[in-house]
């Protein structure tokens, strides 16, 4: 049964310790925007050991689960250098040697194995071409169950398939939640949501924890239901310096100081101790943020409000009575109804 | 406690809402099993995720829906998703604690037909397979509902696979969620279990005053009758106000629910006529 008697809500070091294993399958939720970072801060700073992380979009999480030593294995789609082209990227430094493995799919054929994990299949039909490109050709730690080639039984076509990914945990970071995990994300949504529902375990961290009745007027905006989700924490900025739709922008005063620690030496170490092992939690984070770059430099990115039309959820009868306690089938009330039982209904006798 | 006197439908809704535990995430077809998870909602089991399969996850029951999309499911509800979700990221990837589902025809196995009474398309229907195979397959466990239905020694038409043959023939095919199948199958004359080693069909419990001969006499083969039956599910004044509440028609067999219905417009009719004769 879904673990759904009450509040999930935890902080993020209680989460990470209680969901995140040594040697687990990670993923993040998010692609591109929103990216967990306060939960992806605190996997380094509780150092788990041996993990296999899927991160499809070459935002600098991967580098610094690569440089963190948190990460064994890497599924990717898209790597970007971060130390630029002379110093390279962490996970092509890595990679190359042969202190982490990296299996590389497109974004089409990394989001079908999601696909095919999230819907129960234990593969996924993908597009053919790819079975000329050496995607498909060179394999990395996966081997012989990276791809795999069927015959379609209706055109008789050779078809490649993926295999689902079923990863142990999804950090995920959305907008707002309820107590019971009910996560609404709005914005570019790439893979989220199959990353999400693939995993065994959903961790969320949201921007603002509210009343499940907010979550029930707008059932539109959930993208993770809450009988999924293992641990909810209510974190603001929990996705700094990456952007949230409605809240605020990419920081990029945060971005050019971390692109400089990528590109100096023993850049990425002084930024770890200063920003993530210095620091206790998300709080501390924004704080030592206020007083590195101000106030004022983090005021910058407030999103200013663009409100989406709400949608009527309207219906003619809230419940089966009218204000006067009438049934609206039988016309009676409920003293009515029980002598129309009497008189009509086929009693029972329990006793 | 009961101090209020009930009615053979409102018992049977009754035993069929006690299925549902608190958190469970349930589908929910509809009649009988919408009105069974309103009441469990109301009573033992809040926290209750009720969903139809058009995609309305975590539905609070406010009027009885006529379909499994109906708009009055819509309002203040958690999760808006869609059908083929329904059965891949949450049925089948194996996220469903409970199924309803009503029943046709049905053998011993609990293997059941709700489609053609013989061999289409010269044999009568009776209606069609909807969800039920899937969800049958694929929901940790199913609570099975038969108003009307029959058993049979050997189905015409299998619809929904159940324990197939008996024995461990589900569990071997590797076809299905393991342990998963029909714990319960509820009659107006009783409730019907599934041997734990055979998977047969045995009499859990006896319907109020009937007997078992009369269970028998509905039974083409030799019905097994369990050691000690089981005594029906008592309800609470509690559950059958919310029952009550939510669907006061559901309390009277359908014929006369449908002929009280109908009773209620003349009366409202007659009334408009009357008033515009007066004024």
């Amino acid at each position: 049964m879904a673990a759904n008697n009450g509040s999930k809500v935890m902080t993020t070091k209680e989460a990470i310790s209680r969901f995140v294993n040594d040697g687990d399958s990670l993923i993040t939720g998010n692609y591109n925007e929103s990216m967990p970072m306060s939960l992806l801060f605190e996997i380094i700073r509780q150092k788990k050991r041996g993990l296999t992380y899927y991160s499809q979009s070459g935002s600098f999480d991967g580098e610094f689960m690569a440089f963190s030593g948190c990460m064994e294995k890497m599924i990717s789609a898209f790597v970007y250098k971060w130390g630029g082209s002379t110093r390279g990227g962490i996970i092509e430094q890595y990679q190359r040697a042969g202190k982490i493995q990296v299996e590389d799919y497109t974004n089409f054929t990394y989001n079908a194995r999601l696909a095919a994990g999230a819907f129960g299949y234990s593969c996924l039909p993908v597009l053919p071409a790819i079975m000329d490109s050496d995607v498909f050709k060179i394999r990395g730690f996966m081997g012989d169950k990276k791809f795999g080639v069927i015959t379609c039984p209706f055109t008789g076509k050779q078809t490649p398939v993926v295999p689902a990914a079923n990863p142990d945990v999804c950090v995920l970071h959305v907008q707002r939640a309820d107590k019971f995990g009910n996560a609404q994300h709005w914005g570019g949504l790439g893979s989220t949501v199959h990353a999400c529902l693939a995993s065994r375990k959903i961790i969320v961290s949201c921007e603002e924890l509210v009343e499940p009745d907010i979550i029930k007027s707008s059932p539109h905006h959930t993208i993770v239901p809450g009988f999924r989700v293992s641990a909810v924490i209510e974190e603001p900025f929990g996705c700094h310096p990456f952007e949230i739709v409605g809240f605020r922008g990419l920081d990029t005063a945060m971005f050019s100081l971390i692109n400089q620690a990528f590109k100096i030496d023993g850049g990425l170490d002084v930024f770890f101790d200063e920003w993530i092992y210095g620091l206790p939690d998300r709080s501390a984070y924004i704080q030592h943020y206020i007083e590195v770059f101000g106030q004022d430099m983090l005021n910058r990115y407030n999103a200013r409000s663009y409100y989406s039309a709400p949608a009527n959820y309207g219906i003619p009868f809230q419940s089966g009575w009218d204000i006067n306690g009438i049934s609206n089938d039988l016309g009676v009330d409920m003293e009515g109804l029980e002598k129309l039982i009497e008189e009509r209904g086929e009693l029972v006798d329990v006793n | 406690m009961l101090t209020k006197k009930i009615t053979r439908q409102e018992l049977l809704i009754i035993a069929a809402s006690r299925q549902i535990q608190n958190g469970d995430v349930s589908i929910l077809g509809i009649g009988l099993p919408i009105i069974a998870g309103a009441v469990a909602k109301k009573t033992h089991a809040p926290e209750a995720v009720l969903m139809m399969e058009s995609g309305i996850c975590d539905f609070e029951p406010r009027v009885l829906p006529m379909h499994v999309a109906d708009a009055s499911a819509t309002r203040g509800y958690g999760y808006a998703t869609d059908l083929f979700s329904v059965f891949s990221t949450i049925t089948y990837a194996g996220y469903l604690d409970k199924a309803f589902l009503g029943v046709g025809q049905i053998d011993k196995f609990g293997n059941i037909n709700t489609s053609y009474l013989g061999t289409p398309p010269g044999a009568p229907r009776i209606s069609a397979a909807g969800g039920a195979p899937e969800f049958y397959a694929y929901a940790k466990k199913t609570i099975l509902t038969m108003k009307g239905g029959q058993f049979v020694e050997k189905l015409p038409y299998l619809t929904s696979p159940g324990y197939l043959g008996g024995g461990s023939q589900r569990e071997d095919s590797g076809r299905y969620t393991p342990g998963s199948g029909p714990s319960v199958l509820l009659t107006s004359k009783g409730i019907f279990k599934f041997d734990e080693e055979t998977r047969e069909m045995y009499l859990a419990a006896l319907f109020p005053g009937v007997c078992v001969d009369t269970v028998k006499a509905d039974v083409p083969w030799d019905l097994k009758i369990a050691d000690t039956l089981e005594s029906f599910p008592v309800p609470t004044d509690e559950e059958i106000r919310a029952l009550r509440e939510f669907s006061p028609r559901a309390s009277f067999p359908s014929p006369v629910a449908v002929q009280l219905v109908f009773e209620n417009f003349k009366r409202k009719i007659a009334a408009k006529k009357a008033a515009r004769k007066a004024g």
